[in-house]
């Protein structure tokens, strides 16, 4: 949507350059520590790899604060058999090309597995490295393209675009048999995914959208599009966008007078999306997600008490997955007794985990979850569909 | 039938604001010859300055949008106090200057507002007004009309006044200015400071209908810049004609080409300059380098 606004070249190339002396040290010293990543006794290393400067810097500090959460309680009740878990996190600044010179540092510096990062496009850079390197991932990303790597190594800590949309295309045709159905999603990678992951599950269902508008990542005025789905009379708008441009979508379709209701995935429950279409415009959209609230379950409620007791803000729903994410891969660490490699990546996908987002339970190809829950706006606050 | 006025009347009003930013541009390089490339920035600056006034400090619409022209008027002086001992030396450092003072304003913004940007709500509450199926925003209305009294009030100034027409003056022979006693600096920085001020307004009255953040220069900017080359740089009502021509234009592909909007838009614009390159209103205007 927007460009970086600082050069990062200097920092991408010192980064790159320490994972360059790391590996070089790495490979020159084989006698030295010749063990497999992490021994049987001293703490376990835990790499957290996400955004933390830049543009997608407040998602990184979501997600950190979620893991970190995770490896205190842990640590609070003893650890793993008595080994502690340290945990450190590295800055990818939302750059795919650090992101895979990090891979290689984590390798080099004997990290049992990563958790992170919230980018798809960042995960999928680093996943082939990892794989080689046999050090399991779980990953905050969604996008379908996650699956399609095909690692043993890369685990999602939520659904994919697929499972979002095909809830929600369900919910609006099924439940609330609404077949007039307008789309209107932007060309960048997410709105491309949600798009082609809605139209396929609206397809499938056999209902064909009554129009389907593209609009661009860095539109600001809608007013065409708009106009068009105006006139197509739809019974419910679907948004394949991120949280800034569904708000001004969904702000410029009420000023044209568009008053059915809105749908789309997590973005479009973010307060972020409510605030920027303003709260009477933003009322009664659907939206698909795993973490609707904080007051949703009794487990969900602890872990918004302790969030906000560890951090003094309310948590979210990116901080929930990586709660859930950490959680698992600790669960699985405490069940194979401190395995890595290939033996704790068939740990995590044995692992069976009740989490904030729901029952986790892995297949082949790394997603655990395959349900959202449907809610709903109402007064400016993302509530149950009931 | 509808789908085409309710285009065009998105188009128009988007349009109105590109006029503004076009002015800002011509009004620089008609006096100095000089393309400001700060410009941009200094509107998405103003837009952070008259939503900041507007939001945090609560203060009228209208006064925020004031104190914010006044401070991009003082940002317009300052670039130009900075850049005068180049002026009539050194033309290309001049306009890397300009190109320097927008991303410095950049990153100033950041230092200030943070990477995430804001949503300021419409100041007129009123509904959507229903002309035979056509939903025109009052708002829409507001942006027009100021749009409208700005270009009266450049105009009248430029022709009528003293003032005007000593920067007039010196856009036209620097020399023979300065022989007739004029302050050339003075001049120059005068027209810094309103091209700036223009900037403010159109930032400030561009946020409630799109969306206030540090890139909101580079999204007026290239369709201001693109709307004064189409009118023909320099000339004022060249950058009215030109503004609302982009606007309504971009409206019109965005309906017709989705996706490939943009693209349909500057190939429109870059056929249109290449048959008259000097622009609509292609008068030959200061060549001062």
């Amino acid at each position: 949507m927007t460009r970086p606004a600082l050069p990062s070249a200097p920092r991408t190339l010192l980064v790159g350059t320490v994972a360059l002396l790391a590996t070089v040290t790495a490979c020159s010293a084989p006698g030295e520590s010749d063990t497999k990543a992490g021994s049987d006794s001293g703490p376990i290393k835990i790499a957290v790899v996400n955004a933390r400067s830049g543009q997608l810097s407040s998602l990184g500090e979501w997600e950190y604060r979620g893991a970190k959460l995770a490896i205190d309680e842990w640590n609070k009740k003893g650890g793993i058999k008595g080994r502690k878990i340290q945990m450190k996190s590295f800055d990818d600044q939302g750059d795919p090309t650090t992101g895979t010179n990090l891979a290689r540092k984590i390798a080099g510096e004997k990290y049992v597995a990563m958790i992170g990062t919230a980018e798809s496009a960042v995960t999928i850079a680093m996943a082939p490295v990892l794989k080689q390197e046999e050090i399991p991932n779980i990953t905050s990303g969604q996008a379908d393209g996650l699956v399609a790597q095909k690692s043993p190594f890369l685990f999602l800590n939520g659904p994919t675009s697929t499972t979002y949309d095909s809830t929600l295309a369900k919910f609006l045709i099924q439940e609330k048999g609404l077949k007039k159905i307008a789309m209107i999603s932007n060309n960048g990678s997410f709105g491309k995914g949600e798009h082609d992951a809605f139209a396929k599950a609206v397809k499938d269902l056999g209902v064909t959208p009554v129009t389907d508008q593209v609009v661009t990542t860095d539109q600001k005025d809608f007013s065409a599009a708009l106009t068009k789905i105006r006139s197509a009379k739809p019974q419910v708008v679907f948004i394949g966008s991120e949280e800034v441009e569904a708000g001004l979508i969904v702000k410029q379709a009420r000023d044209l007078g568009i008053d059915a209701p809105f749908a789309g995935a997590a973005p479009q429950g973010t307060p972020v999306f409510i605030d920027t279409a303003g709260k009477a415009a933003a009322e009664g959209t659907f939206v698909s997600s795993p973490y609707l609230s904080n007051e949703v379950s009794p487990a969900a409620q602890k872990f918004a008490g302790a969030y906000k007791a560890a951090y003094g803000v309310e948590a979210e729903l990116h901080g929930a997955k990586a709660y859930d994410g950490t959680n698992i891969l600790l669960t699985a660490l405490k069940s194979s007794d401190g395995a890595t490699g290939k033996k704790l990546a068939d740990a995590i996908r044995a692992t069976d985990y009740d989490g904030l987002l729901g029952h986790f339970r892995y297949g082949e190809e790394g997603v655990g979850i395959t349900k959202t829950t449907i809610g709903v706006i109402r007064d400016g606050k993302l509530v149950e569909q009931k | 039938m509808q789908d085409t006025f309710q285009t065009l009347v998105s188009g128009l009003s988007l349009g109105a604001v590109y006029a503004l930013v076009a002015m800002g541009f011509s009004l620089v390089y008609r006096t100095m010859g000089l393309v400001n490339f700060a410009h941009a920035d200094i509107a998405m600056i103003g837009a952070y300055a008259a939503s900041t006034f507007y939001l945090t400090s609560r203060l009228p619409f209208a006064v925020a949008m004031v104190v914010s022209i006044v401070i991009t008027g003082a940002i317009g002086l300052v670039i130009e106090r900075v850049l005068r001992p180049l002026e009539n030396k050194d033309f290309d450092l001049m306009l890397i200057g300009t190109i320097g003072f927008g991303i410095v304003l950049q990153a100033v913004a950041i230092l200030i507002w943070g990477t995430t940007g804001r949503a300021v709500p419409s100041p007129l509450r009123s509904a959507p007004l229903d002309i035979l199926g056509i939903r025109v925003r009052t708002y829409d209305l507001l942006v027009m009309g100021v749009a409208a009294l700005a270009v009266v009030a450049l105009g009248f100034f430029l022709s009528r006044t003293k003032r005007g027409a000593a920067m007039q003056a010196v856009a036209m022979d620097h020399d023979a200015a300065t022989a007739v006693g004029i302050n050339v600096g003075r001049s120059n920085a005068l027209a810094f400071a309103i091209g700036a001020g223009l900037a403010a307004l159109a930032g400030g009255l561009v946020g409630p209908m799109l969306y206030v953040d540090a890139s909101l220069g580079g999204a007026l900017g290239i369709k201001g810049f693109a709307a004064a080359m189409l009118g023909g740089f320099g000339s004022i009502n060249g950058a009215v004609v030109g503004g609302i021509a982009i606007g309504v234009l971009d409206s019109y592909a965005a309906g017709h080409f989705q996706g490939y909007s943009v693209l349909v838009t500057f190939l429109v614009f870059t056929a249109t300059i290449m048959i008259r390159p000097t622009g609509i209103f292609g008068e030959r205007t200061v060549s001062r380098a």
